[in-house]
């Protein structure tokens, strides 16, 4: 068959009212989830995979793939306007997203967060259509040598994220990978600072750790002195994002776009980092560099961008290989599984009209996204003028409620509330926050696949530059350390 | 104001709190606890079984994934919780026969639950790359002599884990710890990435974790474990192998509660999974992903998870698998 | 605080933590098996290395710390308030009795509570407001992760929504 007749399979499988109506009611349910800080994208997916059962295969899996883009897009809401990452791949938007709504600019930063998530939305989908093949057998080139370089090399991030002194940016993140230790060890099984505590065993909850840090600080810092934000111009977020802020953010959004697509092929990394990537590059090639983090568009851009050219990417490994990248898709491959359907290279040769039928789907999805995010724009943006002492207790509550929900757990509230502390005299002592998660979330990944490097190859350390891949990263994580020492070298950076 | 609406606030809720002693169970909706996470086969299962199983109790269940430690996190909450059967657990192979005989510090033990039935079972299977020219168990078992070769997990003290040892134990590998190694990965997914990968060389695991790789010739399959031989697996029974003791080598998943559970409360689960399984839909949803349904009454299921335990047991006594920090 | 005195802090805190973990923490808190065939598989290995990274850039704080002017002040420095601690010490109380108040009163109740007591801590302008959204939102709240959700939120031992 050719593209043609492809194509139209496909469009015979997707033009019906259903199908574009699940995937439309599929963005808004996404949406807002996604801007409930707890509920996540993960869960909402989880909560919408029970209805696909008894619909058409294709229009289940569309439901699914829109309540996913949908809620990795309304993470940001909340991110933006309460400091709280509605879902953990817009923990990035915060450091800029954050400050402008501080600024009384809520609006513009949403609207850009919108323009970036349905751009990257489009390149990634792009991607999966016409490199699905090529992505995934690089991404089968990846063993626990090239995670590890690639991890090693993502934790340069750091230096991007640090603000004033690299040196207090470097302890956050060695508390966030000794944090990271608290757990079952992964090789032999043993306790790690769980103190017998079976809630300690499976590790500290990534949500709660993250809502904890961000979140409560706000809220903390609200009874140390209540009237600190009076006479700042926080409400009023009326003002709206122009295309000038577009066509300069162009860029950036294409760069967090190519970044999201090539750490979304790969499985187990996920979007989070790929944000912090995005950001932090954008950040580096900047002319305004030293406004990062205190309120530049830029940087919200690029962090969206980042987490959204993931959604698409993350099907290149579930439709190519069968391999699901991130918790999200390990969901929706119980989606195809019900209907019988074995994503894999035999899908398409079999059901190639469910794979043209799903990236018609898709595309039309990016147009969907940028509707329904527009008005919850609308909708979520009188959020910013709600008096901030009644605001904050209503984010506290909210935090309680969608904390216990990540795992149904109260041991996680503690958590997030120990953390809030944490997070407050880090606050106090200007240490910044972002290094101490981006090391939280990678931690994890480094040791584990060093670990599992060195039981392959019987301890035997030269397997870490094994081949190009792994060379290619060692090489550019030495490019930059050596510019990070020599910039901070000339700043002086090492002081204040 | 403010106190004295809490105040009343409390004394309403403690005039509430007279419920009738004798009300039937169950008096309102039911936690079922999935100490797995989303996507996985246990949360696949329970959810499968969610909507017959409650047409059949006629109080809505609650499904909740409390996740972590291999499935400890979520069977110690229902371990603490009260015995009024309005929290119960899916159980599932790993973390109730698998690792109650791996770890010595496990928070929990077979007996802190009172298991009333099992309903579903799945094969196992061992599979291999095209790539590796493995085409047989011998072959493997060869290679093994060779050495080089290693295994996935999806973590210590799962079924994967002790699967792998298990399988080469039996076809005459002397001390499989040694000859092979395991390297652990995090989740079901990421162990068949690994062996796709080249990370590791077989990984022996339910056969539906499996079923997409071997439908689109990624992975070929060794053998199965079960005696009948498996649709879509091209490849040997146990059975066929001569090692019949395989058969205990196989996935579950059951429902338990604490273990003060009464026995009204457990006859009426009984009889709701009799009617739960029995619905189309569920059947249809979960052989298609290859589980086989069998529904065994609390008697039988205790007979049949001890019995696994006791095989695991002795096998992690002889090779000293014992995790004990 | 100033910028001298934030990182000599700093420093001296994560010198403590590095020696405290490596003679203290790991030894006691990391359980290792006796068979570890090699020291980098071994379970404490990833947290020695890390606490000693977490002494190394102690010491650095302090050099660097040392090398900053004395007179030098930050020029957003909140202001030392004891009302402020009193407040401060209010809201870790406030959270510490929500962690018990969870299970026996059940999420609602308590987070009822709590928006009210915080709300007031904060010394609202809109007392009104507060007390009718510190019912309105747990509610609302509970009404959409119990029955939209399906999230099984604990409702404690005393009166019990539907």
């Amino acid at each position: 068959m050719s593209l043609m007749d492809n194509l139209l399979a496909g469009l015979s499988l997707v033009a019906s009212f259903e199908v574009f109506f699940a995937l439309f009611v599929g963005i808004c349910i996404g949406v807002v989830g996604g801007a409930i800080p707890g509920l996540s994208a993960t869960m909402a997916v989880a909560l919408t995979l029970p209805f696909t059962f008894s619909l058409q295969p294709i229009t289940g899996i569309l439901l699914l793939l829109g309540v996913y883009k949908g809620g990795i897009f309304g993470g940001c809401i909340p991110a933006i306007l309460i400091k709280t990452p509605g879902t953990p791949a817009s923990s990035a938007t915060i450091l800029d997203g954050h400050p402008m709504a501080e600024k009384g600019e809520s609006g513009r930063a949403l609207g850009m967060a919108l323009w970036a998530s349905c751009t990257a939305d489009i390149v990634s989908n792009l991607a999966l259509i016409l490199f699905a093949g090529w992505l995934a057998s690089f991404a089968l080139k990846f063993g626990p040598p090239e995670f590890f370089a690639l991890i090693l090399f993502s934790l340069t991030i750091i230096a991007g994220v640090s603000g004033e002194s690299l040196l207090r940016g470097a302890l956050a993140a060695i508390l966030g990978l000794l944090l990271a230790t608290v757990g079952l060890d992964l090789v032999y099984g043993t306790n790690r600072f769980t103190f017998g505590d079976p809630n300690m065993m499976g590790g500290l909850n990534f949500i709660a750790v993250l809502i904890g840090l961000f979140a409560i600080p706000e809220i903390i810092a609200m009874a140390w002195n209540p009237v600190a934000h009076l006479g700042k111009p926080r409400a009023l977020g009326q003002s709206k994002v122009t295309f000038a802020d577009y066509k300069r953010c162009f860029k950036s959004i294409i760069r967090g776009s190519v970044i999201g697509v090539f750490l979304g092929s790969i499985p187990g990394i996920g979007a989070a980092p790929s944000a912090f990537l995005s950001y932090s590059e954008a950040r580096r090639k900047s002319p305004n560099k030293e406004n990062f983090g205190k309120g530049e568009i830029e940087g919200v851009a690029a962090s969206e961008a980042g987490n959204n050219g993931v959604a698409g990417a993350t099907l290149i490994p579930l439709l190519a290989l069968g391999v699901p990248g991130d918790v999200i898709t390990a969901i929706i491959i119980g989606a195809f599984m019900v209907h019988g359907l074995q994503p894999g290279p035999m899908m398409f040769i079999l059901n190639v009209d469910i794979i043209y039928g799903l990236f018609i789907g898709l595309i039309v999805s990016s147009v969907f996204l940028f509707i329904v995010g527009s008005v919850a724009i609308k909708g979520f943006r009188f959020v910013a003028d709600v008096p901030k002492r009644i605001l904050m207790p209503a984010v506290l509550v909210l935090c309680i409620y969608g904390v216990f929900a990540v795992n149904n757990n109260i041991f996680d509230v503690g958590v997030m509330f120990a953390m809030g502390w944490v997070g407050y005299l880090m606050m106090r002592y200007r240490i910044p926050a972002a290094p101490f998660l981006i090391a939280f979330i990678l931690g994890p990944l480094l040791e584990d696949n060093f670990r599992q490097a060195m039981l392959m190859s019987g301890s035997d350390p030269m397997i870490l530059i094994r081949g190009p891949i792994t060379w290619f990263f060692w090489v550019v994580t030495i490019i930059t350390v050596v510019a990070i020492t020599r910039s901070v070298v000339s700043k002086d950076k090492l002081g204040v | 104001m403010n106190f004295r609406q809490i105040a009343t606030a409390l004394s309403v809720s403690a005039a509430l709190t007279i419920v009738p002693a004798l009300a039937e169970y169950p008096e309102r909706a039911i936690n079922m606890v999935i100490p797995f996470g989303a996507g996985g086969a246990t949360d696949i299962s329970a959810r499968a079984i969610a909507e017959p199983l409650g047409n059949a109790v006629g109080k809505p269940l609650i499904m909740v994934n409390l996740t972590g430690a291999g499935g400890a996190t979520g069977s110690v909450n229902v371990k603490n919780a009260k015995g009024d059967g309005q929290t119960m657990l899916f159980a599932r192979v790993g973390s109730h026969s698998v690792s109650p005989a791996m770890k010595e510090t496990l928070p929990y033990t077979l007996d802190d639950f009172r298991f009333v039935t099992v309903y579903e079972i799945n094969p196992v299977a061992c599979a291999v790359t095209p790539a590796s020219g493995i085409n047989s168990m011998e072959d493997l078992v060869a290679k093994v002599a060779e050495g080089g070769v290693s295994y996935s997990s999806s973590g210590v003290g799962s079924l994967l884990h002790i699967a792998g040892a298990m399988v080469l134990k039996e076809f005459g590998v002397e001390n499989p710890l040694e000859a092979a190694t395991h390297i652990p990965q995090k989740g079901g997914g990421a162990a068949a990435t690994a062996v796709l990968n080249g990370t590791a060389t077989f990984l022996c695991t339910n056969s539906s974790a499996l079923a997409s790789f071997v439908a689109n010739g990624q992975l070929k399959p060794l053998m199965v474990t079960t005696e009948q031989p498996i649709t879509g697996f091209d490849a040997p029974t146990a059975n066929e192998l001569g090692k019949p003791a395989l058969n205990q080598l196989v996935g579950w998943t059951g429902i338990a509660g604490p273990d003060d559970l009464p026995d009204d409360v457990a006859t009426k689960w009984e009889a709701w999974m009799a009617t739960a399984t029995q619905d189309e839909k569920f059947i249809k949803t979960m052989t298609s992903a290859g589980s086989i349904i069998t529904l065994m009454s609390e008697e039988e299921a205790n007979t049949f998870i001890r019995g696994q335990f006791e095989v695991f047991r002795a096998l992690v006594d002889d090779l000293g698998m014992r995790i004990e920090g | 605080m100033t910028p001298r005195s934030v990182q000599l802090h700093l420093g001296a805190t994560a010198c403590l933590i590095s020696l405290v973990l490596i003679f203290v923490g790991i030894p006691h808190a990391v359980s290792s098996p006796s068979n570890v065939s090699n020291i980098v598989l071994s379970p404490t290995f990833w947290p020695y290395v890390l606490s000693g990274f977490t002494g190394l850039t102690g010491v650095g704080l302090v050099l660097a710390g040392l090398r900053v002017n004395p007179s030098e002040f930050f020029e957003d420095e909140p202001e030392n308030d004891s009302l402020g601690l009193l407040r401060l010490a209010a809201l870790a109380i406030i959270m510490v009795v929500t962690m018990f108040a969870l299970p026996i009163l059940g999420m609602v109740w308590t987070t009822m509570l709590v928006f009210a007591f915080t709300a007031f801590l904060f010394r609202t302008r809109h007392p009104r407001t507060a007390i009718i959204c510190a019912i309105v939102i747990p509610l609302a709240l509970y009404v959409f992760f119990a029955h939209v959700a399906g999230v099984g939120i604990p409702q404690g031992n005393f009166l019990r929504l539907p």
